[in-house]
């Protein structure tokens, strides 16, 4: 018995002494510190159906900060750009911490489907990686703009992330997020970005994907809708009246409507809170004729924004709100086939807002 | 020389020889058994009343207190009359064991082994010529340490007394805590060169015959030169000795051990030690305090969950960072990774080389520490974990990450109440460290899957050791292991100790 063990363990020595590589079952080891980490991917479209890879590291802060390095290589694919990309330093480049993927407007607009599907199978990315359009330039261009002087889109990206309930401007989402909505209704909505006077980056609405591509834009009229048919509004200021009111929620109910079996319409009935953040001195909130003029305005407001959103949705046909799912939902005796006879377009949406003040700040009123 | 080592050494026979002593018993052959040593002493006195009969006594220096020889033997052997009108030798023996010496014990030995074991105990031997046999007399010195605090086992409220080297001593401290009559001491001698007294406890009606049987069928078995040191006993009763990990629980509170007895488990006294086993030992008992239940039980209960944990942790955590650094690196936090990554800039060693360099490092001075006297060993410690840590981190020989990972490892493993569970913990996360480094996570749960089907294996006295978290013979056995409960709810003694008697309350 104790021959055999000795025999074995003499026998696993020496197959670690062939120089043969590790048993194809095991993962490949890699040292942490001989590693690039990806933060930021960038795609942009390039000549003849080839696609143009930027990448971006963070840049590291405290001592002995490095600025953020950035890559970049072209090929026909994704994959072939990043192969490209190896060769370029000593460090393996490393994609498993990729937190935003920035697809160029061409791109976009040529079909964002392989760079969605580059990052559903790499065995490297994240579907959880948030996915942002850039407007009116390149994504590799926004990571150059972004990168340099301590700082790197990732950086960017990140604070604006945290910074999105705060401003209301645009929610993120992931790619996860986006390929889930093409999938179920054709359509979707993606945080837009453009660079600002100073070379910044700025969100700028959303970008919508209909088929796999780039169909439109939704200005800030229209994303505060999409956010607002959505719900999320954590903290959006409005300034009516002289008045300042911080929306603290929102809620859309989506209801079907029938002329006999034929779906003719769908009613939205949002209700918004909000609080009074701000108002002159001759605003008393004890006047009852005073706060409802103030929820009027606050109730005209954010129905001019649902409707503007509505319009984009019909004016492009893309169903990035997913109306159709919420009205199967509403109603689903009446509408379980709904799928073959839904046209947005041909549909009259009746959209009515309440709005309510709930409190002040000051506790004297 | 063979190709694996030595060629094994033919073990000769070790007949025990019987009689030891196979001479006939007199005070010349007692004399010639001692060969000469300086510490045996023989006397002749005379009994008094002018008899002019010449009396031996034999007795060992140092074993025996002297004032009981002259008070309790000399002084009546000089001065009784009614000894000196006794009709022949055999009369004087009688009269002498009858009460005429003082001593609380007089026996009469006929063998010389049973007169030589006698006086090594402590006994002083009388011959008396013409007598058959030998009067023993017990004279011993009770000199031994006195009961102190418990060094290992920290006391903040409960019992403070400690088990001493005196195996009375001990069987004393039992009786006192509990003094039911039910409490049974067994006896054996073990070690033919040391002769030790073993006591086996046991409380009749709670405990398990067949577990007391088995206690005392091993421990007969035993077959030793002396028993000098704790293993000298534990490896010869544990069921097996392919394993790191304790399977017979000690300890040195008088007040633990009887817990144990009271609940069912089986006690070992050993004469020369100061602490008792309890069998059989489930992992569940070495990872209870026993100021457990001193402790309110939600207290107690949170703190034997944290035990559980730092057992993961101390066993798990150096395994998983070399896996996760090594191979799973989109498992870190891209801010942690980046930290990583700027705490091993310039480090020349691979992670796993450094984790397994801080781990042999952590042990040497553990060790160093244990082996110097207490005040040196805690400079020790200083010195090596922060001046030789912080230096080695600054000298870029190893990285930040791995000195806090190794260090959380390191202080997780001191939660651990028992030293021998500990030690089975530090070896496993070794070998699972360097599995982490061969094939990662995998390598990791593969070391896990081993290792918990090793402890799955091995028994205490016919108990599962993962006992309540493993089946015992097909059946599953109940058991608040994790979860300590009031006590006044605990009202059955565990299924598994397979006690006669389970109810322990009202």
């Amino acid at each position: 018995m104790r021959r055999a063990a000795a025999c074995a363990l003499a026998g696993f020595l020496a197959l670690l002494l062939t120089g043969c590589d590790a048993p194809g079952f095991l993962p490949y080891a890699r040292e942490l510190e001989n590693m690039a980490l990806i933060r930021t991917m960038g795609v942009d479209a390039a000549p003849e159906g080839a696609v143009a890879v930027t990448v971006s590291t963070g840049a590291r802060s405290g001592t002995g900060g490095e600025d953020a390095v950035v890559l970049s290589g072209s090929a026909g694919t994704i994959s072939g750009a990043c192969l490209e990309m190896q060769g370029q330093g000593s460090s393996y480049i490393y994609y498993g911490h990729v937190g935003q993927l920035l697809l160029g407007e061409d791109l976009a607009r040529r079909g964002a489907g392989p760079a969605l599907d580059y990052v559903l199978r790499d065995v490297e990315m994240r579907l959880d990686t948030e996915l942002y359009l850039v407007r009116g330039t390149g994504a590799g261009a926004a990571i150059q703009s972004a990168a340099g002087a301590g700082g790197s889109a990732a950086d960017r990206l990140e604070a604006m992330e945290e910074d999105a309930g705060l401003l209301a401007h645009t929610m993120p989402r992931t790619v996860g997020d986006v390929l889930e909505r093409l999938a179920r209704s054709g359509a979707a909505f993606v945080p837009a970005l453009s660079l600002g006077g100073e070379g910044e980056l700025e969100a700028d609405g959303y970008g919508i994907l209909k088929d796999g591509a780039l169909a439109g834009w939704a200005g800030e009229e229209a994303a505060g809708g999409i956010n607002l048919v959505l719900g999320q509004v954590d903290a959006d200021v409005l300034e009516l009246e002289g008045a300042a009111l911080r929306v603290v929620g929102a809620r859309t109910r989506i209801r079907p409507v029938f002329d006999g079996d034929r779906l003719t319409g769908l009613a939205l009935r949002c209700r918004v809170d909000a609080n009074l953040a701000e108002a002159p001195g001759a605003l008393d909130l004890q006047d009852p004729a005073a706060l409802e003029r103030l929820e009027r305005a606050l109730e005209a407001r954010e129905a001019q924004r649902i409707q503007a959103a509505l319009e984009l949705s019909q004016a492009l046909d893309a169903d990035f709100l997913e109306l159709r799912i919420a009205a199967e939902l509403a109603g689903p005796g009446r509408t379980a086939d709904l799928g073959e006879r839904w046209s947005l377009d041909a549909l009259e949406l009746e959209v009515s807002v309440e709005g309510n003040i709930l409190r002040s700040y000051d506790v004297s009123r | 020389m063979g190709l694996f080592g030595r060629k094994k050494e033919e073990i000769p026979p070790h007949p025990r020889e019987e009689p030891r002593i196979p001479l006939p018993l007199s005070a010349e052959n007692v004399e010639r058994a001692f060969g000469g040593s300086v510490d045996f002493v023989r006397r002749t006195v005379e009994l008094g009343g002018g008899t002019g009969l010449s009396l031996t006594l034999c007795y060992v220096s140092g074993m025996v207190k002297m004032e009981r020889v002259s008070d309790y033997v000399l002084r009546p052997i000089a001065q009784d009359e009614g000894l000196a009108r006794c009709a022949g030798p055999e009369a004087l023996v009688a009269r002498m064991k009858a009460g005429a010496l003082y001593n609380l014990s007089a026996e009469v030995r006929t063998g010389t082994d049973q007169a030589v074991a006698d006086l090594i105990a402590g006994s002083c031997l009388l011959f008396v010529p013409g007598a058959e046999g030998v009067l023993s007399l017990n004279v011993g010195t009770e000199e031994k340490r006195s009961i102190s605090d418990p060094a290992s086992e920290t006391v903040l409220k409960g019992a403070r007394d400690a088990f001493v080297e005196s195996i009375r001593t001990n069987t004393s401290l039992v009786r006192r805590h509990l003094k039911a009559p039910e409490l049974r001491i067994t006896e054996q001698i073990v070690g033919r060169q040391s002769l030790t007294t073993v006591d086996i406890l046991s409380m009749e009606g709670i405990a398990c015959p067949d577990t007391v049987a088995e206690v005392e069928r091993r421990m007969a078995e035993i077959d030793i030169d002396a028993v000098l040191a704790t293993g000298n006993m534990e490896e010869y009763l544990i069921d097996t000795i392919h394993t790191a990990f304790p399977l017979i629980q000690y300890t040195e509170r008088p007040d633990r051990f009887c817990a144990g007895l009271a609940e069912g488990r089986v006690g070992v006294l050993i004469d020369g030690l100061p602490l008792g086993y309890l069998a059989p030992g489930t992992i569940g008992n070495f990872l209870r305090a026993s100021q457990d239940k001193s402790n309110n039980w939600i207290l107690a209960s949170v703190l034997t969950a944290l035990r559980y944990f730092c057992m993961l942790t101390t066993l798990f955590l150096p395994g998983l960072y070399v896996a996760v650094v090594t191979f799973h690196q989109e498992m870190i936090p891209t801010r942690l990774a980046l930290s990583i990554i700027a705490a091993k800039q310039d480090v020349p060693f691979v992670t796993v080389f450094e984790v397994l360099i801080l781990l042999l490092a952590f042990e040497i001075l553990q060790e160093a520490g244990l082996r110097l006297p207490q005040s040196i060993g805690q400079t020790v410690s200083i010195i090596g974990g922060l001046v030789v840590g912080t230096a080695a981190v600054e000298a870029k020989i190893v990285s930040p990450a791995v000195l806090i990972v190794v260090a959380i490892a390191g202080i997780a493993g001191y939660t651990m109440p028992s030293q021998e569970l500990a030690g089975a913990l530090r070896i496993w996360r070794f070998l699972l460290a360097v599995l982490g480094s061969a094939a990662g996570l995998f390598g990791v749960v593969a070391g896990g899957a081993v290792l918990a089907g090793h402890l799955a294996g091995i028994e205490s006295f016919g108990v599962s050791y993962l006992t309540p978290f493993a089946a015992n013979g097909g059946a599953q056995v109940e058991g608040d292991t994790v979860i300590r409960l009031p006590l006044r709810r605990v009202k059955l003694r565990p299924r598994f100790l397979r006690t006669p008697n389970r109810r322990n309350q009202k």
